[in-house]
């Protein structure tokens, strides 16, 4: 007996081709519903970042006509207790400027003082550096203190509010007039940008500027040693060196620094770079020899990884017409790994301006980052802290005032990042290859 | 010193244990044009890329015997590869240009070389080895324009380009058309033809025909063995060995 064929249509599906796509439009949703959830949670941490540290970039101040005669001055330089009598020639001109705008509030010189700080002093201060003010009407923008600002921004309400010598709920209703009245207002906060951290008990005064300095000087200290280190290291063990247990031995060692812990590194960069050289604490300097240990693995591995891809009948052709290994390695494989050298150089030099915890261990503590650096070794080796550091100092600070300040920092960090990836992608776009 | 541009004496080459090339004896004439045909696996190339070391770049494999070229050992510890590279220049495969302009492929090797003292002289270099590997017409103005944008006979023509710019005095191509199609290997062979007029060239073929069209001498390769070397008509037409009679009539290989 013979099977006849059965004659089966092309347009039905067999069980086995059914099961088939079914398994396929399964994989696909699932990638669908990954990227979605993936989406999701980028959204949701842009959207709470963006939220929780904007505020740090606005600031409220108190604006104030004040005119200063050269007589007042000279009186008040002579006086035992110079900034009260500042304080004084304050209230008068904050109270003429009320008078003139038409503004009828009930005050006194405390509630001001809870308001604004103690503004003698930086009245004070403002003439002795700019003599050239006095006898000329002159704006001051006062900080507000950070209950009022914290009012401003919702998170301090008369029904939270507790009477204490900080601030008082009739303190608010002054405010609320002032405010209207177009004396007190926000504005764009650039001290915070170009300021350095401050007190525990001012979180309105801080500001990222120093750390940003302290971040790029490591930055210098990091590129300029893990690019050629790493990229040497990476040509030598790639092109030149022979493949025997010892060079197997380095690569597996390699691969695995790459995932060593960052703290690891700041315990060493701490006992080795300042207890044994004794270079000195908290300087960028020891930052960056820190990060250079912890990004040499990476730049080593990307760079191996695109000197591997260029394709060895480049290698042979160079040979073949009498290049030596090295001027094959650097007129032909070279250029074509370029890209992906630059990128594994910057995703690593991205993770590296990232990097907290080993910061932390040789003493790059945001509260360091009193002042700007005076000069370029300075900025290699005075005490400076560096962004993220800055950042983690910030939140484990008390003051709710320093929160918002953290996730603004998340912010300038974050700015930073994309622009280096940005870089990333022109560089590589720029050496590419398009033939 | 001998009459023979290249003699190979009891050559051995092992890839770690395994003996690939077995007791070969070879010798090449100068301005001729040599076959090396066989099987896959036979070690025809693997012996190609000894007479200009670059097996070198391979660890695990070691030459035995020697390699004579006008009579110097190249195998000597004296002997920079290198400096012998580009004397024996080499054509591959694959046609493997510089992603660089077609100017820049030519000129690469009598840059590094010194062959040229001035622009003009590097210009001349270039059209010269244009003209003689027939690609002259065709590149000529689109000098600056990529290598890599040539078609794929163009490509190795211009790959034979680069390889006569540095004046070698032996060609070595293995298996030069194997990626190309029958008109650009026409035209290919045609060059090779016209190679033979100032180079010794040996080319390692898969295609029989081919062998036979361009070369005067002939090399029958199996199983690391070298079984028969003759003139070319007399290994086509008449072959001594049973194995060689067997492989060129298709009952092996």
């Amino acid at each position: 007996m013979t099977d006849t064929p059965k004659f089966t249509s092309l347009k039905v599906q067999d069980p086995h081709t059914k099961n088939r796509n079914a398994a396929e439009k399964r994989f696909r949703s699932y990638g669908i519903i990954a990227l979605a959830i993936g989406g999701l949670f980028l959204a949701a941490l842009t959207f709470t970042i963006l939220k929780s540290g904007l505020p740090a970039f606005t600031q409220y101040v108190m604006k104030l006509d004040v005119t200063l005669s050269q007589e007042q001055f000279d009186d008040a330089e002579s006086q035992l207790l110079k900034t009260a009598v500042y304080r004084d020639i304050f209230v008068d001109n904050f109270a003429a400027q009320l008078d003139a705008q038409g503004v009828d509030v009930a005050y006194d010189a405390a509630a001001l003082e809870r308001m604004l700080g103690k503004v003698g002093g930086d009245i004070r201060a403002h003439y002795r550096e700019n003599p050239n003010d006095i006898g000329v009407p002159t704006t001051f923008q006062l900080q507000l203190s950070s209950r009022v600002e914290g009012y401003f921004r919702g998170r301090v309400t008369r029904d939270t509010l507790v009477d204490s010598r900080f601030l008082e709920k009739a303190d608010l209703d002054v405010v609320d007039v002032l405010r209207d009245a177009g004396l007190m207002t926000g504005r764009f906060n650039w001290a915070f940008l170009t300021g350095t951290d401050s007190g525990v008990d001012n979180p309105g005064g801080a500001g990222i500027g120093a750390s940003v300095i302290g971040s790029f000087f490591m930055m210098l200290v990091v590129l300029f040693l893990s690019l050629p280190i790493g990229v040497a290291a990476s040509i030598y063990l790639e092109e030149f060196a022979p493949k025997n247990r010892f060079t197997d031995l380095v690569e597996v060692n390699i691969s695995n620094l790459a995932a060593v812990p960052s703290i690891v590194f700041g315990i060493l960069g701490l006992s080795v770079f300042i207890q044994f050289m004794h270079l000195p604490q908290s300087a960028p300097l020891v930052g960056g020899l820190v990060l250079t240990l912890m990004t040499l693995p990476t730049i080593i591995i990307s760079t191996r990884a695109s000197l591997k891809s260029v394709p060895p009948s480049i290698r042979d052709a160079a040979l073949g017409i009498g290049a030596s290994k090295m001027q094959s390695v650097f007129h032909h494989v070279l250029p074509l790994a370029m890209p992906g050298i630059l990128t594994g150089t910057i995703i690593g030099l991205a993770q590296a301006l990232g990097e907290t915890a080993p910061l932390l261990l040789i003493g790059m503590v945001g509260f360091v980052a009193r002042e700007f650096p005076d000069g370029v070794a300075a900025g290699f080796l005075d005490p400076n802290s560096a962004m993220p550091a800055q950042i983690y100092t910030w939140a484990a600070r008390a003051d709710v005032g320093f929160y918002e300040k953290a996730w603004g920092g998340i912010i300038v960090l974050l700015v930073f990042l994309l622009l280096m990836n940005a870089i990333a992608i022109f560089l590589r776009k720029k050496f590419e290859r398009r033939w | 010193m001998t009459d023979y541009k290249i003699s190979a004496k009891d050559v051995q080459v092992y890839y770690g244990d395994n003996h690939a090339i077995k007791d070969v004896n070879v010798d090449i004439e100068d301005k001729t044009v040599t076959a090396f045909i066989g099987p896959s696996g036979c070690g025809k190339s693997t012996f190609l890329r000894c007479l200009n070391r670059m097996n070198d770049t391979i660890d695990i494999c070691r030459v035995q015997g020697d390699i004579l070229l006008d009579g110097e050992d190249i195998y000597d510890p004296a002997v920079d590869p290198v400096q012998l590279r580009a004397k024996v220049g080499m054509v591959f495969q694959k046609p493997n240009p510089f992603p660089k302009s077609i100017y820049d492929n030519v000129a690469y090797g009598p840059k590094i070389h010194g062959l040229a003292r001035t622009k003009a002289e590097l210009d001349e270099i270039v059209e010269k080895s244009l003209r003689k590997a027939a690609l002259w017409t065709e590149a000529k103005d689109r000098l600056h324009s990529p290598g890599t944008g040539l078609s794929g006979g163009q490509q190795q023509r211009l790959c034979i380009a680069r390889a006569i710019a540095t004046s070698p005095e032996v060609l070595l191509m293995d298996e030069p058309c194997s990626a190309l199609d029958p008109i650009a290997t026409a035209q290919v062979e045609e060059l090779i033809d016209e190679l033979r007029q100032s180079y010794s060239v040996v080319i390692v073929t898969h295609s029989m025909q081919q062998a036979a069209r361009v070369s005067q001498k002939t090399a029958f390769f199996h199983l690391g063995n070298l079984v028969e070397f003759g003139e070319t008509d007399k290994i086509f037409t008449n072959p001594e060995d049973p194995r060689t009679e067997s492989y060129i009539s298709g009952r092996i290989g």
